[in-house]
């Protein structure tokens, strides 16, 4: 007779190491698809740098009636939607990707956990991000005469772009249950976030848009997560021109926060391995 | 080929009053079955039948309406750690495979699995070994095959799901992959194998089992489906357009006629039939009866029969079997 039931886990402690060491092998999956493809790591990472790079230069000055350059705006804007692009825009298309050809069903009948299936795809987009950053930060240096964070503000970046990942994965991965196909992504996915990323304060300063606009925006995290990032980056005056008199830390980790758990709860209760009942 | 066993041990399936519907439709409809541990069952039926419906509960992706399943002893549908440990899915795969070379995703498949076969061993079996540092993307389509087959087999299942695993093959790569198949289930292993092709489900199956519209029509070896519905023998010729039929064998209504003008009856007496027909035809003063043949229907008319497709095996087939 073949496979003994014998080595099955049921003690819980060797349960929990079970399931990060499967973390590890399904984070070393996702990575490794992400950045075998030429394509990925363009629009990952080349694209946001293209971009900063030709906004920051066509439009070299100060933000009106202060004294922060433009740029200085834009970097935080562009780490932050940049982030969100990985962990929701990306992650969502690639799960819908690998549900589409069969690669989650497969799963689904291993005894991989989904836990662990889960912490490798918000691992690998954990990891995109933190590039993202660096080279952000290399660009926004040598470039744009940015300023590294200091002392707290480096706690600041940390949690924001924590929060700003977990959101973003979260809702991606609850996103997939009503994409029917990579096909049909773009107006479900795509367009909607592009949408969100001009009202949001990535490229466009986010006070400069009328009221009820700024209102719709601060529903989604975007808004948010820029707003934090730019308290890392932008001196502390810049926050009498933000909507709310101040950088509004707390506000950025309780949006931040309820888009954890609403992304996760619809996650774990809406995910399937396959389309259908 | 193994017997099933009927004894004591339980049955690796046991499927129960089954039924799924999907809105007005109902994939599934009162299927009872069971599978003993180590044998080969084949399912087969058209497209839409609903096999694949009842496979992928089977696999615990859906659950029924009605009825029970109890698979290795577990409910499917509880998708439990001890459940997918045990059971192994070779399906077709497509793009996500592609970045990856066929020696890292074995590796990584095994790592989830209490009791793996050694990888090496997995792509040994389904002839990979050579190209097991290639991507996936520069895989021919037998190739993937071949990969499928080694994820579904590297957490070595006592019980093995294979959806249709020769699709697209050669006959080399045919013959080949039975051979994986056979000795597979020689070392115990049970295994549960949808295909559409007769001659598979007739090499590799101890039973076969033909669902069609939702219902399991027919069950048992190729030996009991034979006695079954493959008893009467059928006589079959093709008259010239004006020979007049009359005085024709049990009537010239009885037979059956296509529309390029063969006539074909079933007989479980064929020789009196014979014999008839030539004492009428030499009555007639034909020398021949045109294109007649005399033989059992094939496996393939049989199953094509059974689920309500117009026999294609009117006239004789290309290639004709012996007798």
């Amino acid at each position: 007779m073949t496979a003994a039931a014998g080595t099955l886990v049921t003690d819980r402690a060797e349960l929990l190491r079970r399931t990060v060491r499967l973390s590890w092998v399904q984070f070393v999956l996702a990575f490794k698809a992400t950045v075998r493809e030429p394509q990925a790591v363009f629009f990952l990472i080349l694209f946001p740098i293209m971009l900063f790079v030709i906004f920051g230069s066509v439009f070299p000055w100060e933000i009106d009636g202060t004294d922060v350059k433009l740029s200085h705006y834009l970097a935080a804007g562009i780490i932050g939607s940049s982030l969100f692009g990985t962990s929701f825009m990306n992650l969502s298309i690639g799960l819908v990707g690998q549900r589409e050809d069969g690669w989650l069903k497969r799963l689904g009948g291993s005894p991989v956990p989904k836990l662990s299936f889960f912490a490798g795809q918000i691992g690998s987009a954990l990891v995109i991000t933190v590039a993202q950053v660096i080279a952000m930060l290399i660009i926004g240096i040598a470039a744009f005469g940015l300023d590294l964070p200091s002392g707290t503000q480096w706690l600041t970046l940390i949690w924001v772009l924590a929060l700003g990942v977990a959101a973003g994965c979260g809702m991606g991965i609850a996103v997939t249950r009503i994409i029917p196909s990579v096909r049909s992504a773009p107006p479900v996915v795509n367009f909607p976030f592009i949408g969100l990323q001009f009202i949001s304060g990535v490229f466009l300063n986010f006070d400069i848009l009328p009221t009820w606009l700024q209102w719709l925006a601060s529903v989604f995290p975007l808004r948010w997560l820029c707003q934090g990032l730019r308290s890392v980056f932008l001196p502390d005056e810049f926050q009498n021109v933000e909507p709310g008199g101040s950088w509004q830390l707390e506000w950025v980790a309780i949006v931040l926060l309820i888009w954890i758990v609403v992304g996760l709860a619809l996650a774990v209760r809406t995910f399937r391995w396959d389309q259908s009942g | 080929m193994q017997s099933p066993s009927l004894t004591t041990m339980p049955p690796a399936i046991s499927v129960s009053g089954v039924t799924k519907r999907y809105g007005p439709v109902t994939a599934v409809d009162g299927v009872d079955l069971e599978i003993a541990e180590g044998e080969v069952y084949a399912l087969l039926g058209p497209n839409g039948a609903g096999k694949t419906t009842l496979v992928e509960m089977l696999e615990g992706f859906r659950k029924a309406d009605s009825g029970e399943i109890s698979v290795l002893g577990m409910d499917p549908a509880d998708g439990s750690l001890a459940f997918r440990s045990r059971i192994g899915i070779v399906l077709q795969s497509q793009g996500s495979i592609d970045t990856y070379t066929a020696r890292e995703l074995v590796s990584a498949w095994s790592a989830a699995y209490p009791n793996p076969m050694d990888p090496e061993s997995a792509l040994k079996l389904v002839g990979l070994s050579e190209h097991a540092d290639r991507r996936g993307k520069k895989f021919s389509g037998g190739m993937r095959r071949r990969l499928d087959f080694a994820l579904g087999v590297v957490g070595n299942p006592d019980l093995l799901f294979l959806d249709e695993p020769t699709t697209g093959f050669d006959a080399v790569a045919r013959r080949q992959s039975w051979e994986v198949v056979r000795s597979l289930s020689a070392e115990g292993r049970t295994i549960l194998l949808t295909t559409h092709y007769l001659d598979e489900a007739e090499a590799l199956a101890d039973r076969i089992g033909v669902i069609s519209e939702g219902k399991l029509i027919i069950e048992g070896t190729i030996w009991d489906l034979r006695r079954e519905l493959g008893t009467s023998t059928r006589i079959s010729w093709r008259p010239d357009p004006e020979l007049d039929l009359a005085g024709l064998p049990q009537e010239a209504s009885a037979w059956r006629r296509t529309e390029s003008g063969r006539l074909t009856l079933e007989t479980n007496e064929p020789t009196r039939l014979l014999r008839d027909l030539l004492a009428w035809s030499a009555l007639r003063g034909l020398d021949e009866l045109p294109e007649l043949w005399v033989r059992s229907p094939s496996l393939e008319e049989i199953y094509l029969e059974l689920v309500g497709a117009e026999s294609e095996a009117q006239d004789p087939p290309l290639v004709e079997a012996a007798g």
